[in-house]
């Protein structure tokens, strides 16, 4: 029997990083092509290129995609003695880049797309970014940091071995289970439950969940009414208006309730009705009105809106 | 864009059912504003990015704006040119050898009168580069434009629901839409036979979707059936898919049209069928709610002023639209369109005539293959 210490458990531990790493990223770029063949759109769904301009969102796309794929690929070719010196380390460098890019860009489009899913698994990835999300590209970078400087794997020597291999890539396949909304959408699927979209929920549940919120604490002292003046829903999302008076002016509360049960995440705005944005100097051909960015800005009250999701 | 006169057969109409409850809620509160506050509303809790460029350039709540559509009532017709009188002002559309003109079938453009409801695709012709644009519809660049028109369709109508009553060549169907009375459909004669082999169950129960012209009194004469006749009696629809069936991702089927009834013209919008019977649907009685259809798909629940984007497979041109209304046709009919391609059985969106000109789809096609994908 070989004794395997500490050193010996992270040895393996790095090794294991290797396929792993390599499995994840084919797959999301498998997930991602399922999803751009069903829309007949290669931008379709992916969360992060919605930050960027609309001629640019298309390129963007494609350079996640061929990126995650030729990454995993790579790691995969160079995991052996094919690829030893600087084309391995070059390849696991570059994934370790690619996952450092994906937090700062998930972080980015939860702060300025809280109400959009990270697109990371295709369709099963519509959860809104949250810390969760964000920790598992966190981890994964890591994981591509440690696999630097990782000799070329070779079958493992021992049973013991083959056992710890197995229990650190179980411990780290369970690790981002937990950190992955995506398995609670599969599960839904799988089960056939009704996904949120889908579901009837009373508007009465909806305001119990967002009156129970670290929400509507922050801003019920606004509120001249806790009787909303109107409620819609998209999707997963229900939103619910409240007037309200903030620094002597009059202004509107609005939330946003993720309908995804338990812990739903909870967003919130507040805007200047006094103020009336800027319209459109012609309205001739919708009965819309325009609303620009300028003026939702400019009427928009400076208090932190986020919700406790 | 025609207005339209409300009959009855001498008290004999039987009023069904409303197959979408709370579109009688989303017009007596007027949806434009409505819808047009709820995406302000939204915009200030998501803050979504809106850019300043070209009008592709967007996903939330800038509103949509026809590039290639007019709409209105035809002041003049010339050989050369028609003038279409709109609210903001007349509009000169120069005709050319190619544009095709629809009154009940194609025809000269020296067909048209003064006084026909009219809606326009054309296409703007920059005439001296290099100098100051015209007025705002130009398109890029520098220099005076004109516009041609592609396809004139005129007095236009189509009426899709249930057929309550026959008497030879004409119907009386319900639309489905509350407060509408049932309309009048008469079946040109020389169409009847092309209407029937689409539709061979001209009886009461069935369901029947003709595309005319309106006549001065309000009625329909159809010349062409807009799609084939589902094999279902209209109380008695096929099930909805199991929500197993629903991938969260964009959904295929049909795109057709609806005339703009209490909405403009000029709207693009979408008539949706899955609005949040929670906060769309006014309160629905017990019995009432047994009789309303469930759409032909799994759809998201969605609301007046949510944004959705629009695919033309068949043209392969997209727009976000604003959901403005609720759709009957797309709860009743689970039918394909075979515009190009084979569509899934279900009409996920139910145009504005405007939209559904601008998105490249012709009116009296009836539909086009077409993608659906929640925006914003």
């Amino acid at each position: 029997m070989v004794f395997v210490g500490g050193a010996g458990v992270l040895a393996i531990a790095r090794e294991v990083q290797i396929p792993l790493l390599a499995v994840l990223l084919i797959g999301g770029f498998a997930a991602k092509a399922r999803r751009a063949l069903g829309a007949r759109s290669i931008d379709a769904g992916i969360g992060p290129t919605g930050l960027f301009p609309f001629r640019l969102q298309r390129p963007a796309a494609i350079v996640i995609c061929v990126s995650e794929f030729g990454l995993g690929v790579g790691l995969l070719v160079t995991a052996g003695r094919i690829g030893v010196g600087p084309p391995a380390v070059a390849v696991r460098a570059a994934t370790f880049v690619l996952f450092c890019t994906a937090v700062a860009a998930l972080a980015e489009l939860r702060s300025r797309r809280p109400d959009v899913g990270c697109g990371c698994f295709g369709d099963v990835s519509s959860t809104p970014v949250g810390w969760r999300t964000i920790t598992r590209a966190a981890l994964l970078g890591a994981a591509a940091l440690s696999t630097i400087g990782v000799p070329p794997l070779h079958m493992l020597g021992s049973l013991d071995q083959s056992g710890q291999a197995l229990a650190v890539t179980v411990a780290e396949l369970a690790l981002l289970a937990v950190l992955s909304p995506e398995i609670g959408e599969l599960m839904v699927r799988l089960g056939r439950a009704e996904p949120c979209e889908l579901r009837r929920v009373p508007v009465a549940k909806t305001l119990d969940t967002l009156w129970a919120s670290t929400s509507w604490r922050r801003y019920q002292r606004y509120l001249i009414t806790t009787t909303p003046t109107d409620v819609w829903r998209e999707g997963c999302w229900r939103f619910a208006v409240f007037p309200g008076i903030l620094a002597s002016r009059r202004v509107e509360v609005i939330f946003a309730v993720y309908m995804s049960g338990r812990h739903a995440p909870i967003r919130a705005g507040v805007i200047d009705i006094d103020t009336p944005p800027a319209t459109s100097p012609s309205s001739r051909y919708s009965s819309l009105t325009v609303y620009r960015k300028s003026a939702i800005l400019k009427n928009k009250i400076n208090i932190s809106s986020n919700g406790p999701g | 864009m025609t207005s339209r006169g409300s009959q009855s057969h001498g008290g004999q109409v039987r009023r069904k059912a409303h197959v979408c409850a709370g579109c009688a809620d989303l017009t007596d509160s007027g949806p434009t504003t409505r819808y047009a506050r709820r995406a302000l509303l939204r915009a200030a809790v998501f803050d979504s990015p809106v850019f300043d460029g070209h009008d592709q350039e967007f996903w939330a709540y800038r509103p949509p704006r026809a590039a290639t559509v007019v709409t209105g009532v035809l002041a003049e017709v010339t050989p050369r040119a028609i003038v279409v009188a709109r609210p903001d002002g007349d509009q000169f559309i120069a005709l050319s050898p190619s544009t095709v003109t629809w009154l009940g079938a194609k025809v000269s453009p020296t067909a048209l009168r003064a006084g026909d409801p009219v809606i326009v695709r054309r296409r703007t012709h920059r005439l001296i580069p290099g100098s100051p644009p015209a007025d705002g519809d130009a398109g890029p660049g520098p220099g005076p434009a004109a516009s041609v028109a592609e396809r004139i369709w005129a007095r236009i109508g189509r009426v899709a629901g249930e057929i309550l009553e026959v008497r030879g060549r004409e119907l009386l169907v319900d639309t489905g839409q509350h407060g509408r009375e049932p309309e009048r459909v008469v079946i040109a004669e020389a169409s009847l036979r092309h209407v029937q082999v689409r539709f061979p169950r001209l009886t009461p129960g069935y369901l029947i979707d003709v595309i005319g012209t309106r006549r001065g009194d309000g009625d329909l004469l159809a010349v062409t059936p807009a799609t084939a006749q589902p094999p279902y009696l209209a109380a008695h629809p096929p099930a909805p898919p199991p929500t197993g069936a629903y991938s969260g991702g964009p959904i295929s089927g049909a795109a057709v049209w609806h005339e703009p009834g209490d909405e403009r013209a000029d709207l693009l919008g979408v008539g949706y069928a899955a609005l949040d019977p929670e906060t769309e649907g006014g309160s629905v009685a017990p019995g009432d709610a047994a009789h309303q259809h469930e759409p032909c798909a799994r759809l998201p629940y969605l609301s007046l002023g949510s944004a959705v984007q629009v695919r033309n497979e068949c043209a392969d041109r997209a727009a976000v639209l604003p959901v403005t209304s609720c759709s009957a046709s797309a709860r009743q009919f689970c039918d394909r369109c075979v515009k190009c391609g084979t569509s899934p059985r279900v009409r996920v969106a139910d145009l504005t005539m405007a939209a559904f000109v601008e998105l490249g789809g012709n009116l009296e096609d009836g539909c086009f293959n077409a993608t659906l994908t929640l925006a914003g």
